[in-house]
């Protein structure tokens, strides 16, 4: 497999408060990679770095290295960077009356000039690209009045239009069901592209992901596959609760359950009230 | 053909002929064949042909210009900020408009033609670096309308305070001017404006897909390529440039950039080619139309237009909340 993404001893301090701390490792062609990890791990900032949002890494507060295809990250210009990498954020608002075709259309910037409109080969890439997330009908639907679900798959449909080599998700299945979940992951494992996502879901990102990375205060801790991962000591440390690791009889993913400490004295002193 | 280039070229049709509907309009009695042997060039009468040729054809160009611009720079706005109440007027642009033309009045009496109308935009241009300068030292872009409101604020109280202690014409031709009006521009002030609209309708052509990215969030504009804060102050420039222009010779013409976006978005569709065109085309066409008014309604005298426009743009939007309310 060849490297897409070299990243080393990558560093990020602010205020003597350490965000992320010497990250080092290789992102592959074709891989789905989970970043997972407790809240304010560092999972979203490394995304950022990651895909030099905003010019992040010339900040004087971070150091280290990010190649992209084996040249440094500021040898390229953020359009181009648009061209190779396509985002997914958790935070997709508008108050304007967005229809989905407006939504899709952002999708083409990366690669058009100034004052260029929109051709039939890019109607052709609109349409396509909701085939395959199953929203054909929704062209010219509100981007508003459309579920959660729904919205994130018009934004995957988006980065297909974007025709980038990496799809980054931030929290994808954040505030959806379980069923909507499921359907986001599977699209996304579906594409047959690179993909780096953050999940909260250990079991989603065990069951979607074929190779993990935990942080914990800015720190990776470990880069490898569930099995290795998703070890219960390791967890155990990183989340500070008790936990226990099974192989799903269905799908055969590794999953991982956690329980509180107290669990079997709460659970007699519960008893005890209820036969009261 | 699509519903949106029906409506387009219905507007663009309803323009020229509001247009030259609104030459038959003034106190001087011109008839309708007198009119059309004047504007093809074989006038008899050479008073008629001075009132269409230097006083009507000016004002209803000025006020087609500064319809355009006014709908426009609010439209700009709205898109660039992700904001539906964004208005060039909120940005300190006339508050500092109304402080040059004080400063000009008190001070330069002598020469107003030129200093009232080059003072207005210095003091407009003025407030605009003020607002982007305490953005800029902030570091947060999307606190501009809050700094715009405070800058407004403050320099609407030095007015006042000069006005208070000036000399009471001075502060008279200052009231007067800030109530906008169309009564004494110029061909020239057309070409001005129309200069200055140019060059924002090409920049903004050029950069609409852009100014799209930014309706779903700065983060999401930025994954795209877009360098979200210079595009956003350059925005902002061109709108101060635009707003200032048309201040400076045409006084304060309040709610047309709050209100025609507001109506584009319903009619045309609210990305930005869409909405600077419409814009655009239903600014001039209201704008025309309530100088007419302002220059027909009462026999001998002008109801300034920044009035109309403000009575106007309350009723509607008093009109929107109570329609918003009823789909509750």
């Amino acid at each position: 497999m060849s490297t897409l993404i070299n990243i080393s001893q990558l560093s990020w301090q602010i205020e003597n408060k350490n965000i992320l701390q010497n990250i080092n490792f290789n992102v592959f062609k074709g891989e789905v990679i989970g970043i997972i990890g407790p809240n304010g791990a560092g999972k979203t900032s490394l995304l950022r770095c990651l895909t030099n949002q905003g010019n992040i890494l010339s900040s004087k507060n971070i150091t280290g290295n990010v190649q992209l295809k084996n040249r440094s990250i500021f040898q390229y210009s953020a359009k181009e960077i648009a061209q190779h990498f396509a985002l997914v954020m958790q935070k997709n608002e508008t108050i304007f009356a967005l229809s989905v075709q407006d939504v899709m259309k952002m999708g083409l910037l990366p690669h058009k000039s100034l004052f260029s409109l929109d051709s039939d080969h890019d109607k052709a890439q609109i349409s396509l690209a909701l085939k395959k997330v199953g929203l054909s009908n929704s062209l010219h639907s509100h981007f508003n009045q459309l579920s959660g679900g729904e919205q994130q798959r018009v934004l995957i449909a988006r980065a297909l239009v974007q025709a980038s080599q990496i799809l980054v998700l931030d929290e994808p299945t954040n505030h959806l069901d379980v069923y909507y979940q499921h359907q986001v992951l599977q699209l996304v494992n579906k594409l047959n592209i690179t993909v780096i996502m953050t999940v909260h879901d250990l079991n989603l990102a065990s069951l979607y992901c074929q190779r993990l990375l935990l942080l914990n205060h800015g720190q990776l801790i470990c880069d490898g596959t569930p099995k290795e991962v998703l070890a219960p000591e390791q967890l155990s440390h990183v989340f500070g609760l008790p936990c226990q690791q099974s192989i799903d009889a269905i799908t055969g993913a590794i999953q991982v359950s956690f329980y509180l400490k107290e669990a079997n004295e709460q659970s007699d002193h519960f008893t005890e009230i209820l036969d009261e | 053909m699509s519903k949106i280039s029906t409506t387009l070229i219905t507007l663009s049709i309803l323009l020229v002929l509001s247009a030259i509907a609104a030459i038959t309009f003034g106190p001087a009695d011109i008839g309708s064949s007198e009119l059309i042997s004047c504007l093809v060039g074989s006038c008899q009468n050479p008073i008629a042909n001075v009132v269409i040729w230097q006083v009507r054809i000016p004002r209803v160009l000025v006020a087609l210009v500064a319809g355009m611009g006014l709908a426009i720079a609010g439209a700009i706005l709205q898109n660039t900020t992700r904001n539906p109440l964004a208005d060039p007027y909120l940005f300190g642009i006339v508050s500092g408009a109304g402080l040059g033309a004080t400063i000009a009045n008190i001070s330069l009496a002598d020469n107003l033609t030129i200093a009232l109308p080059l003072a207005a935009f210095l003091g407009a241009l003025f407030s605009v670096i003020i607002v982007v300068f305490i953005a800029k030292v902030l570091q947060r872009m999307e606190q501009l309308l809050l700094a715009g409101v405070a800058v407004s604020f403050m320099l609407a109280s030095i007015t006042q305070f000069i006005l208070y202690f000036g000399e009471p014409f001075a502060t008279n031709r200052v009231i007067f001017w800030l109530m906008g009006s169309l009564a004494r521009v110029e061909m020239s002030n057309f070409y001005v404006i129309a200069g200055v609209l140019l060059i924002a309708i090409v920049t903004v052509i050029a950069l609409h897909r852009q100014i799209d990215a930014l309706l779903l969030g700065d983060e999401s504009a930025a994954s795209l390529g877009v360098d979200v804060d210079k595009l956003r102050l350059l925005m902002l420039g061109l709108c101060a440039a635009l707003t200032a222009t048309i201040v400076a010779y045409c006084g304060g013409i309040g709610f047309v950039g709050l209100m025609i976006p507001h109506i584009v978005r319903q009619l045309i569709g609210v990305t930005t080619l869409k909405l600077i065109i419409g814009s655009a085309l239903i600014g001039a066409i209201f704008l025309i139309w309530v100088d007419v008014i302002a220059r027909s309604s009462l026999p001998h005298a002008e109801i300034p237009i920044g009035i109309i426009t403000s009575a106007l743009g309350s009723i509607f939007f008093l009109f929107i909340m109570y329609r918003s309310r009823a789909s509750m």
